[in-house]
């Protein structure tokens, strides 16, 4: 009989772990250097914004161990590194748009030598007036693309006629991926025009396309190849290509070999951040706070370029329901021009920004009608049968709310949590608790609907060992080691006999941004399609084999099964050939033993002029609780307890799920509290380093920590019955943001609405606080 | 001319290592260990994340004689080291942990507890994490998690969250504390004893650099006379990142760290003396029982890597505004002793720093203990500091306060520094004006607070603004008034 090698509920590590704590993996820096290889480095503009009049490259050229220096006069195709909208230069002609805008390129023997180098160009800059924020943006009308609209319902009608209204503004801020390894690249020119391209990018095909572009030769002369990235986090979906174009742009005019690793305090200047909006809303409920009527307009900081900024933007429209039915919802969004780096995709996309709005909208309204903000949620639910309709008219179908809320409001224990937290800033002046539920639904597919495709290559050897290729990149996310699980069970073969090799253009082709949540999704079923390729051709074969040697009925090829590293017939399980050897015999049978798989995700569409459609081939569900204590005085805050209930369907790894939900979730807390940007009145960015940007550290986590993946629920028509995880639980962050504002307003007896923003650093809650200290007084 | 040597000499993978800088080109005297390591061909685990030691990816362990017959295992940022930091020490990098026979690996506890329990994603900075809890495990049984957090303090990771390697901590710490190191702790140890017997000063002359490094204060007072120019560096911590961030050379070096006359803390009744080496986190541990209110603003001073390298004499004499020990020592009336050839000198610490990064330190001197005056029975202390990220953060506003009521409860004695309010760290003299012979109560606190609120002007910058520095000032007046009524209130 065959057993089952690995207990199913013991999932597969990180396939890297080993590597990761042995210090073995390695990253773009890491690669080995000849000694031609060169030090490539990007000359930026400290201005905002500046005509460039003049600048004489000479000096810098002539310095020894200077091996180039490359103006937008050296570029032998396009200057232009823009993903979708061909409006962002490669190296700045004529003007520069923001601080930290590429206008040079040197490649020298050494780093020291660039710098010198660099200090040796000349360049006079004529001053312009930069816009450094939305509200001059409007004023001045700079915009990157038409305003974006999405409308169910009457909403003007409905929200007069609601007995309550409330309006107001949310600000949301910027946020710097502070990915630990900065973007690198490393290229290589070889034959010809040939370029191969070692990149950290989640998007290899479209760092080949750009870098095909600037060099003016077809994609096939070049290669982009991605190991693996020290994070990404949306950071590398767009700005991996710009370092990457610049180290080809040094390589083809060197005809040697360059790496460009930028320096912590360049890449935080120089690259695009998550967008800062300013949201205004008014809404209409009626006594038991369920709401009748949303009103949004959305204001995004675009930056210089139009990047990834539409799709971002639409992405927020979308989510500004995030859990709620609302009959009457207009959102409208619009992104502004600004003198600052282009701003780019971060895990959310645009989401986090849409939630925040509505959220804040049920906190006021819970406030306003002294209800409890979590039975109001619940109450402003999408539901089962009905009201379950967005307001771009998908249906929330397998809805995992009702489930959810049951499931964390039984962890937490939250009224009895609810009870304490009164009680406690009853007895405290100078301390006080705070409580917050969140829930998150999230959108999962690219809104772009032709993205939703994916490539494999599947390569089996004689000796019955296995290559995985496949379109996806490897971010620490643990995408590689999905697509082994995913790949051993398919195969029936032990883990160790597959090896996950590095996203090779040459290998799957025309592929899609590791991004939107989606690798694994589209990804495993490209690889899966692939390995039912080759097993569909096994059959025949192995059928014939197991009828050898045996007595009675022979094996029929639709009762073969892969499993435990054997092929066997499940009518007659006695009957077995290892994998190994049926592979043996199929090469000499002249089988292929190695196939491509596709995939594309049916049934999506979006008509973007109507706002109607299905862009969503489904929606992730999860919720938390989070309890917060703040001293009032000071303004910290410190996370006591955190529940999470989160939806990953049939989970194709637990480990490596749990791990985005809790990195997703403390990413989330560094947006909404301690990661603070701000620029000086040049449109300078202030906090360039860790010294003054603090992403979350280890004391910043909750004293208690339960993360639940939901059980018993699986996805329909995805891998395994699987669902994406890597951005929805970002989402969960705006439970500590929310509980630290309750705890603020508790301060006032809940009769003021507190001054809130994102992030809620400690100055803002110390602002806050101050206020309705005064409003109290007075 | 004294006898002089201008190499160094380590342990790194079981070997000693020797580099004469005078022969050499490949390395400067200031050469950072990482990356000296990263030009290694097997020690490119070791990662640059910041170069500024906030983010622990470039975290190593060195082993160093403990001065009590055996060895000290500390982690430190290996970006903010120079090379002869680590003469006589055995360098440990996280390619020495595991143990390779053949194809075999077997992974160090630490790490094999960091595989298990999940705590690596994108993996950049798991070699610093593992570094960090290598460290732990050589000097820790069954940490507390107070523990485990502070030896993490100075790692970031933006993947995991952090939970996962909490417990990787939790369960390797769990065990023996042995390891492949134990088995060889007697020859290492010998090794770097041979190494340090010789007490001659390393002085490096090269083209563009001077680098000194005396090991007695006879040496370090000899050497500074005939440098005067010489900028003095011991943890380095701070002025290393002139030359990683502002990528300055430093033209010629007196580098202290060495000298263990240096390092030193003695106390009588009244009195505690720092040697101006003395180390930062030997200082909290000493201060924990003796001397609390400093104890509090040491625990929130950098990281654990920053606090094994960093001293008290470097951060009094870097005259930094936001130097986190100052509003403490300044209120205690400390006085640093200068030595110099043939004489030296005692003067307040309020005289010593003259300015903005500025001290009035005479160029053949140097700057060799810190006098603390332990307060008195019947005052009160208390130090405070606001940050953004309450760890590894520099203060956007720190405190302060000394506080003698009499027997009415009227504020016979008020003291009140704040740093970051300021170009250098200020008393608070208006509001301690207006407090003094004023009954101590929650009315007088508050109209201190307007009086506060309006003393200084401070500037705003990427730490915050002004509006938030005068409002964290006036409520740490509040905060301490509170805690001179013994309130029971839970901290953050």
């Amino acid at each position: 009989m065959v057993k089952s090698e690995t207990n199913p509920n013991i999932s597969l590590q990180h396939e890297s772990a080993i590597s990761h704590v042995t210090g073995q993996s390695a990253y773009i820096n890491d690669m080995p250097v000849n000694d031609q290889m060169l030090v490539g480095k990007v000359v930026y503009s400290k201005f905002a914004h500046a005509a460039i009049k003049s600048f004489n490259l000479d000096k810098a050229r002539n310095f020894p161990g200077v091996r180039a220096v490359l103006s937008v006069h050296n570029i032998p195709g396009a200057n232009q590194m823009g993903p979708v909208i061909h409006d962002e230069p490669c190296l700045a002609d004529k003007v520069v748009n923001f601080a930290g805008q590429a206008i040079f390129l040197i490649a020298a023997i050494d780093e020291e030598t660039a710098r010198h180098a660099e200090n040796l160009i000349e360049t006079e800059f004529e001053p312009l007036e930069p816009i450094l924020d939305i509200e001059t943006a409007i004023l001045k009308n700079s915009k990157i693309g038409d305003e974006k609209r999405i409308e169910t319902g009457d909403v003007d009608k409905n929200l007069q006629s609601s007995m309550f209204q409330i309006s107001g503004t949310l600000r949301t801020g910027a946020q710097e991926h502070w990915y630990l390894e900065t973007q690198s690249c490393v290229c290589i020119p070889g034959e010809g025009s040939e370029m191969m391209v070692y990149s950290s990018t989640q998007h290899p095909s479209e760092t080949q396309a750009i870098v095909a572009e600037v060099l003016d030769i077809p994609r096939n002369e070049v290669t982009v190849e991605v190991k693996r990235m020290g994070g990404a986090f949306g950071g590398k979906e767009t700005q991996g290509n710009h370092v990457a174009a610049w180290a080809a742009l040094l390589a083809d005019a060197t005809n040697c070999p360059v790496k460009i690793h930028l320096f912590r305090d360049d890449d935080q200047i120089m690259t695009g951040k998550r967008h800062r909006f300013i949201s205004h809303y008014r809404a209409g409920f009626d006594a038991d706070g369920k709401i009748l009527a949303l009103d949004v307009e959305l204001n995004a900081d675009a930056g210089a370029a139009t990047d990834l900024s539409l799709a971002i933007l639409e992405r927020a429209l979308f989510h500004i329901d995030n859990a709620y039915f609302v009959p009457n919802l207009r959102v409208t969004g619009q992104a502004w021009k600004t003198n600052l780096p282009s701003n780019t995709a971060f895990r959310g996309f645009g989401g986090p920004q849409g939630i925040a709005v509505i959220e804040t909208v049920i906190d006021r309204i819970a406030r306003q009608l002294k209800l409890d903000p979590a039975r109001l949620r619940q109450l402003n639910f999408y539901q089962t049968r009905q009201n379950n309709i967005t307001h771009y008219g998908e249906e929330v179908e397998n809805n995992r709310l009702p489930m959810i809320f049951d499931k964390i409001i039984s962890n937490s224990g939250y009224f009895r949590l609810r009870e304490e937290v009164e009680a406690f800033n009853q007895k405290n002046e100078f301390y006080k608790k705070g409580l917050a539920l969140t829930p998150v639904k999230f959108g999962i597919s690219f809104t772009t609907s032709f993205l939703n495709q994916a490539g494999a290559l599947i390569n089996i050897f004689r000796d019955g060992s296995v290559v995985v290729n496949h379109g996806g990149t490897e971010m620490g996310q643990g995408l590689h080691t999905k697509i082994l699980e995913i790949a051993s069970k398919e195969l029936g073969i032990s883990h160790n006999q597959i090896k996950v090799t590095a996203t090779n253009t040459s290998k799957v082709p025309n592929t899609s941004a590791t991004a939107a949540s989606s690798g694994s999704d589209l990804n495993g079923m490209a690889v899966k399609t692939g390995i039912e390729k080759i097993k569909n051709r096994l059959l025949t074969l192995a059928a014939e084999l197991l009828s050898e040697n045996h007595g009675g009925e022979n094996s029929s090829p639709e009762n073969i099964s892969f499993k435990d590293n054997l092929v066997f017939d499940s009518k007659n399980p006695d009957r077995t050939i290892s994998f190994r050897d049926l592979i043996s015999n199929a090469y000499f049978r002249q089988i292929s033993l190695s196939a491509t798989g596709f995939y594309k995700t049916p049934d999506i569409h979006f008509d973007k002029i109507k706002g109607r459609g299905r862009p969503f081939h489904y929606f992730a569900f999860g919720m938390s609780v989070s309890e917060v204590l703040v001293d009032t005085l000071t303004g910290y805050h410190k996370i006591l307890k955190t529940f999470i209930v989160h939806d990953a369907g049939d989970s194709l790894s637990e480990k490596i799920d749990i791990g985005q939900i809790e990195g997703g979730f403390i990413q989330g807390v560094g947006w909404c509290t301690s990661e603070d940007i701000k620029w000086n009145e040049k449109g300078q960015l202030l906090n360039h380093s860790p010294d003054t940007y603090k992403i979350p550290g280890v004391r910043d986590i909750p004293l208690e920590f339960h993360v639940e993946l939901l059980k018993d629920a699986p996805n329909h028509s995805t891998i395994r019955g699987s669902k994406a995880v890597g951005e929805p639980p970002f989402m969960h962050g705006f439970s500590v943001w929310l509980a630290i504002k309750d705890a603020i307003s508790s301060i006032g007896n809940n009769r003021f609405e507190p001054d809130f923003q994102i992030p809620a650093t400690n100055e803002v809650i110390l602002k806050s606080i101050e206020n309705i200290r005064k409003k109290i007084k007075s | 001319m004294a006898p002089s040597k201008s190499g160094i000499a380590f342990i790194l993978d079981n070997k000693i290592t020797e580099i004469d800088f005078s022969a050499n080109d490949s390395f400067k005297p200031t050469t950072t260990v990482l990356n000296y390591l990263r030009s290694l061909p097997g020690h490119k685990g070791v990662k640059e994340g910041c170069a500024e030691g906030d983010c622990g990816a470039c975290t190593i362990v060195v082993a160093e004689l403990d001065g009590r017959g055996g060895l000290a295992y500390k982690s430190l940022d290996s970006c903010l080291v120079f090379l002869p930091a680590i003469h006589g020490k055995q360098l440990i990098t996280v390619e020495n942990l595991a143990i390779k026979k053949g194809k075999e690996i077997k992974l160090h506890p630490v790490q094999e507890s960091m595989v298990k329990k999940d705590g690596s994603q994108c993996g950049y900075c798991t070699p610093g994490v593992v570094m960090s809890l290598f460290a732990l495990y050589k000097t820790h049984q069954n940490p507390s998690r107070e523990i485990i957090e502070d030896s993490l303090t100075g790692n970031l990771c933006r993947c995991t969250g952090y939970r996962p390697i909490i417990d990787a901590a939790t369960e390797a710490c769990g065990l023996d504390g042995r390891d492949h190191f134990s088995e060889n702790e007697e020859e290492i140890f010998s090794t770097l004893q041979n190494i340090s017997e010789d007490k001659t000063s390393i002085e490096i002359y090269n083209p563009e650099q001077i680098f000194l490094k005396p090991f007695t204060i006879a040496e370090a007072i000899r050497l500074r006379k005939e440098h005067p120019d010489s900028l003095i560096v011991n943890g380095s911590t701070d002025v290393a990142l002139l030359q990683t961030k502002k990528k300055i050379l430093l033209p010629k070096i007196l580098d202290l760290s060495a000298v263990d006359e240096l390092k030193l803390i003695v106390e009588d009744h009244s009195k505690i003396a720092v040697g101006a080496g003395t180390s930062m986190e030997e200082l909290l541990q000493f201060c924990e029982t003796r001397l609390p209110a400093l104890a509090t603003i040491l625990k929130v001073f950098g990281s654990l890597q920053i606090r094994n390298v960093a001293t008290l004499g470097g951060n009094i004499a870097s005259a930094s505004p936001i130097g986190d020990t100052l509003p403490l020592l300044l209120v205690l009336d400390t006085k640093v002793r200068l030595l110099a050839p043939g004489r030296q000198r005692e003067l307040l610490l309020s005289d010593f720093i003259t300015g903005y990064r500025k001290t009035s330190i005479e160029a053949d001197e140097i700057l060799a203990l810190i006098i603390i005056s332990k307060p008195l029975k019947n005052e009160i202390i208390r130090t405070y500091k606001i940050s953004k990220r309450k760890d590894l953060d520099i203060s956007s506003v720190s405190a302060c306060f000394r506080l003698k009521s009499d027997k009415n409860n009227n504020v016979a004695q008020i003291k009140i520094i704040f740093g970051g309010m300021a170009a250098t760290a200020l008393h608070a003299t208006k509001t301690e004006d207006f407090l003094l012979g004023q009954s101590w109560s929650r009315e007088t606190v508050e109209k201190a607070m307007e009086i506060l609120y309006h003393e200084f002007s401070p500037i705003s910058d990427a730490r915050a603004d002004e509006e938030s520095r005068r409002i964290m000032a006036k409520n740490l007046l509040m905060k301490f008034w509170i805690e001179t009524q013994e309130s029971k209130n839970h901290s953050v």
